[in-house]
C-alpha cells in the first residue's frame, strides 16, 4: 500500500471502524431524511387527483344555457353569478386579466336577468343586484353580497361578449379545480394532513434527526476512543 | 456591561408597556409616522448598538472568531438569529400568502439544510480549523487562484443574500416612519452600517443572542392573541391555526369577529390556499422540488453559516450548536404559516385593497386589531431579524475582502491594522453596494434570498462536499466543478436580469421554468459534484501528500500506523 493509499479519505471505503459505523450513521439518517422529504412530495404527486369543487359543477351545469343566452332560465342565472362571485371571493389569488372577465360576466348576467321594459334604465345598484341573484344575508351569501359593491360594473352591450364567452371555461376550470387526495382530504389536528406533514412534521423531523446524530456521534466516539480535539 | 444591560431592559420594559405613548392608531395601514414602534425599534437600535460598543472587537482575529467563547446554546441562538433574516420573518408567510402550499417549500427548504449540514460538514469544519470558506477552499485545493475565487464567491453569495434583507429592513422602516421606501433602505442601510462597524463580530454574537429573544417573542405574542380573538386554539397557535387552514379550504361563514377595517372574519371556499401546487397559483410540483432542493443544499454551502463554526471551541459544540440553532430557528418556522393563514382571511374582502406581500405579518396583526405596540414590536422584531442576519453577512463578506482577497492574494504583507482597515472599507462598500440594488425592487424578499442559495449550493457546496470526504477530489476537479457550477448560475443569472429590463433571449420560457433564478442549484449543484469528480479522475495530479494527511488525521482523526 502506497503513502497516498494509506490516507486516502473516501467516505464510501472507511479507513477506521469508527469512520464505518459514521458512515453507517451518516446513510441511515441520509435516507430517512430524503425519504421523508422527497418521498413524500414524490407520493403525493402521484395519488393526487384534480377535483372539482362544486361551484365548478354548478357553473357547468348552466353554461350551455347561459352562453346562449335564450333559453337560460332566471334560477340558472343565478346559479351562474354565484359562481362567478365564488371565484372573485378567492380575491388575489385570482389575476387581474381574470377579474375583470368575471366581473364583466357576473354585472351581465344581472343585467339580463331584470324585465325588459327595466333594463335601459337598469344601474347596477348592489342591494337590487343581490336580491336578483337571490343572495340572502346568511352564511356565504352575505359574502358574496359584501363582494358585489367591488364586482359590478358597467354593462356595455346586452349580450356576453365573445372574448368572455370563450376564456371563462377555462378561467373557472384554473381557480376550480384543486389537486386532492386522501392524503389532502384526511384531517389531523384539525390540518389537511399533507400540510401538517409537510409545515410541521417534517420540521419536528429535522430536529430530532439532528439530535439523534449528535447524541450518536458522541457515543461512537467514546465507544472508538476517537478523541476529536488535538 | 450587565448593568448597562439592565438599564436598558427596564427602558425598554418601561417603553413597552407605557400606554400614552401609543396613542396613535394603527387603521391606516401605511402612510404615516407611527410613533410607538418607532420608539421601539429606536430603543432596541440604541440597545444593539451599545451591546456592540462594550463587546467591540479588539484584533482582526476577535474580529472574525469572536475568540471562540461561545457555548452550544449560546452559538445556537446566535445561528438561529444569524439564520433569521427578513426572509423568514416577513418573506416566507408572504410566499404562502401569495402562493399557499408553494411557500412551504421555503419553510421545508430553509430547515432540512441543517440536517445536511450538521451530518456532513459541522464537526468536520471545525476541525478543519481555518476562519473562513475560502481559507478552506485555498488550503484543501491547494490553490491561492481558488482562495481567491472563493473570496469573491463568498462576497456575491454574501451580498444577494443582503439585498432581501435591505428590502426587508426598508419596507419596516417605511411602514414605521411612513417615509418612501427608497429612503428608508437608505437610512436602515446606514444604521445597520454603524453598528457592524462598531461592534464586530463578538458584539454582533452577543447582540445575536438577544436579538434572538426579542424576535421569537415579537412573532408569537400576535399569534397568542389572533388565534384566541378568532376562537382557534390559541395555547399553542402553532397547532391551532390548522383548523384555520381547513376553514379555508371550507370556507369560513360569517358570525366569527370583525376585522380593523370592519368586514366579517370570514372567507368564501378557497383551496387553492393548502392544495399542493394548485394551478391558480401558477407553480408546479417540478417548482415546489426544486426549491426545497436548492435551499436545502445552498443552506449547507453558505459562507456566514459555515463561518459560525470557527467560533465554537470544540467540533462537539459546532454538532450541538447546530441542534440547538436548528431548533432555535423551528420555533419561528412552525409559526410563520400561522401569519399567512390569518393573512388570507383578513384580506380576503375587496375592499382591503392589494397589500404588499412582503409586509402581510405586520398587515394581519394590523387587520386582526392587535394592540398598536403589539404591532410596533412585531415590526420591530422584523427589523432585528434582519439586523441580525445583515450584520453576520458583512462580516462574512468583509473578512472574505479583507483576509481572503487583501491578505492572502494581494498582499500577504498587510499588517493587522491595515487588514482591519480593510475589513471596515470591504463592510462600507458592501452596504452601499447592496442599497442600492435593494432599491430596485426585483423580486420578493424569500425570492431575492433563495438566489444567494442557489449560488451558494451550486459552487462553495460542493467543494467542501468532496473536500471533506474524498481526498482524490484535486485542484483541477475543484475549477471543473466551479466551472460547471459557475456557467450554470451564469446562465441562469444573465436570463433573469435581461429579463427584468425586458430583453428576451432565445428559449427565454425554457430557461426561465428550468434555470430560475430562485432554485438553479437543482441542477448547477449535481452538475458541479460531477464535474468536481471526473475532473479529478482525469487529471495527472494527485492531491499532495500533506494534504491527504491533514485530511485523514486532523480531520477525520484517522491513525495511520
Amino acid at each position: 500500500m502506497t503513502e497516498h493509499e494509506k490516507y486516502e479519505v473516501n467516505f464510501f471505503k472507511p479507513l477506521s471502524e469508527h469512520a464505518k459505523a459514521n458512515k453507517k450513521l451518516i446513510s441511515r439518517l441520509a435516507i430517512i431524511w430524503a425519504v421523508a422529504v422527497f418521498g413524500f412530495h414524490f407520493l403525493l404527486i402521484i395519488v393526487t387527483t384534480p377535483t372539482p369543487e362544486q361551484t365548478l359543477n354548478d357553473f357547468n351545469s348552466v353554461w350551455p344555457q347561459v352562453v346562449e343566452d335564450n333559453s337560460a332560465t332566471v334560477e340558472m342565472k343565478q346559479v351562474f353569478a354565484k359562481s362567478m362571485l365564488m371565484v372573485l371571493g378567492k380575491n388575489i389569488a385570482v389575476k387581474d386579466n381574470h377579474k375583470a372577465i368575471l366581473k364583466e360576466s357576473l354585472s351581465w348576467s344581472v343585467y339580463s336577468m331584470q324585465p325588459d321594459s327595466i333594463k335601459p334604465l337598469y344601474k347596477l345598484e348592489p342591494i337590487s343586484a343581490a336580491t336578483s341573484i337571490g343572495l340572502s344575508s346568511e352564511g356565504f351569501d352575505k359574502i358574496m353580497k359584501d363582494l358585489l359593491p367591488s364586482s359590478l360594473v358597467k354593462v356595455k352591450n346586452s349580450s356576453l361578449s365573445d372574448e368572455s364567452k370563450k376564456a371563462l371555461p377555462e378561467i373557472m376550470n384554473l381557480y376550480l379545480i384543486h389537486n386532492q387526495s386522501f392524503l389532502t382530504d384526511f384531517k389531523f389536528l384539525g390540518f389537511p394532513f399533507h400540510y401538517w406533514y409537510t409545515a410541521q412534521f417534517l420540521l419536528i423531523l429535522f430536529v430530532l434527526l439532528c439530535l439523534y446524530y449528535a447524541v450518536s456521534i458522541d457515543r461512537m466516539n467514546r465507544e472508538y476512543d476517537f478523541v476529536e480535539e488535538t | 456591561m450587565n448593568k448597562l444591560n439592565k438599564i436598558l431592559y427596564a427602558l425598554f420594559f418601561t417603553l413597552l408597556f407605557s400606554d400614552n405613548l401609543f396613542a396613535q392608531s394603527a387603521d391606516a395601514l401605511e402612510g404615516e409616522l407611527k410613533l410607538g414602534p418607532a420608539i421601539i425599534l429606536i430603543v432596541l437600535l440604541l440597545t444593539f448598538i451599545l451591546v456592540g460598543v462594550f463587546n467591540r472587537a479588539k484584533d482582526t482575529k476577535t474580529y472574525w472568531a469572536a475568540g471562540r467563547k461561545i457555548s452550544p446554546v449560546g452559538a445556537g441562538m446566535a445561528i438561529a438569529s444569524n439564520w433569521m433574516s427578513a426572509a423568514s420573518f416577513l418573506g416566507m408567510a408572504a410566499v404562502m400568502y401569495g402562493s399557499g402550499y408553494h411557500g412551504l417549500s421555503y419553510v421545508v427548504g430553509w430547515t432540512g439544510g441543517y440536517v445536511l449540514l450538521l451530518i456532513l460538514m459541522a464537526g468536520q469544519i471545525r476541525r478543519y480549523g481555518k476562519y473562513t470558506a475560502a481559507d478552506f477552499i485555498g488550503d484543501r485545493y491547494y490553490s491561492q487562484g481558488l482562495r481567491g475565487v472563493g473570496a469573491v464567491l463568498a462576497i456575491l453569495i454574501s451580498f444577494s443574500y443582503c439585498v432581501g434583507q435591505f428590502a426587508g429592513i426598508g419596507l419596516m422602516f417605511k411602514w414605521i416612519l411612513g417615509i418612501d421606501y427608497e429612503w428608508a433602505v437608505v437610512i436602515g442601510a446606514s444604521v445597520v452600517l454603524t453598528y457592524t462597524l462598531i461592534s464586530g463580530m463578538l458584539g454582533v454574537t452577543k447582540n445575536m443572542q438577544i436579538q434572538y429573544v426579542i424576535i421569537i417573542i415579537s412573532f408569537i405574542i400576535p399569534l397568542f392573541i389572533l388565534t384566541y380573538k378568532f376562537g382557534y386554539f390559541a395555547w399553542l397557535p402553532q397547532v391551532g391555526y390548522g383548523a384555520a387552514i381547513s376553514d379555508i379550504v371550507n370556507g369560513i361563514a360569517p358570525g366569527g369577529g370583525i376585522t380593523s377595517m370592519g368586514h366579517d372574519f370570514a372567507i368564501l371556499p378557497s383551496p387553492e390556499f393548502a392544495m399542493p401546487w394548485d394551478p391558480a397559483t401558477g407553480q408546479t410540483a417540478f417548482q415546489w422540488l426544486a426549491i426545497c432542493f436548492s435551499l436545502m443544499i445552498g443552506t449547507a454551502g453558505l459562507p456566514h453559516v459555515i463561518q459560525r463554526f470557527y467560533v465554537v471551541p470544540r467540533a462537539k459544540d459546532a454538532r450541538w450548536s447546530v441542534v440547538w440553532g436548528l431548533f432555535f430557528i423551528c420555533i419561528l418556522y412552525w409559526s410563520a404559516p400561522v401569519y399567512s393563514a390569518f393573512g388570507k382571511i383578513l384580506s380576503s374582502n375587496p375592499e382591503v385593497g392589494k397589500l404588499t406581500k412582503d409586509a402581510i405579518v405586520v398587515y394581519t396583526a394590523q387587520l386582526g386589531d392587535l394592540y398598536p405596540l403589539v404591532i410596533g414590536f412585531l415590526a420591530a422584531g422584523a427589523v432585528s431579524a434582519a439586523f441580525s442576519t445583515v450584520s453576520g453577512l458583512l462580516v462574512a463578506g468583509a473578512s472574505a475582502f479583507s483576509h481572503d482577497l487583501y491578505f492572502n492574494v494581494i498582499n500577504p504583507k498587510a499588517t493587522e491594522k491595515s487588514q482591519m482597515l480593510m475589513a471596515r472599507v470591504g463592510t462600507i462598500l458592501m452596504a452601499a453596494g447592496v442599497a442600492i440594488i435593494a432599491i430596485l425592487d426585483l423580486g420578493l424578499i424569500a425570492q431575492l434570498v433563495a438566489v444567494a442559495f442557489s449560488l451558494a449550493g451550486c459552487t462553495i457546496f460542493p467543494l467542501f462536499l468532496l473536500g471533506i470526504w474524498w481526498s482524490g477530489s484535486n485542484r483541477t476537479g475543484a475549477w471543473a466543478g466551479l466551472i460547471a457550477g459557475g456557467s450554470v448560475a451564469t446562465v441562469t443569472l444573465v436570463y433573469f436580469i435581461t429579463g427584468k429590463y425586458g430583453i428576451t433571449l432565445p428559449y427565454h420560457e425554457f430557461i426561465n421554468y428550468y434555470l430560475n433564478a430562485w432554485y438553479f442549484a437543482w441542477l448547477g449543484a449535481p452538475l458541479a459534484i460531477a464535474a468536481n469528480i471526473i475532473g479529478s479522475k482525469f487529471a495527472k495530479e494527485k492531491t499532495p501528500l500533506e494534504i491527504k494527511k491533514f485530511l485523514a488525521e486532523r480531520v477525520h482523526n484517522i491513525k495511520v500506523d
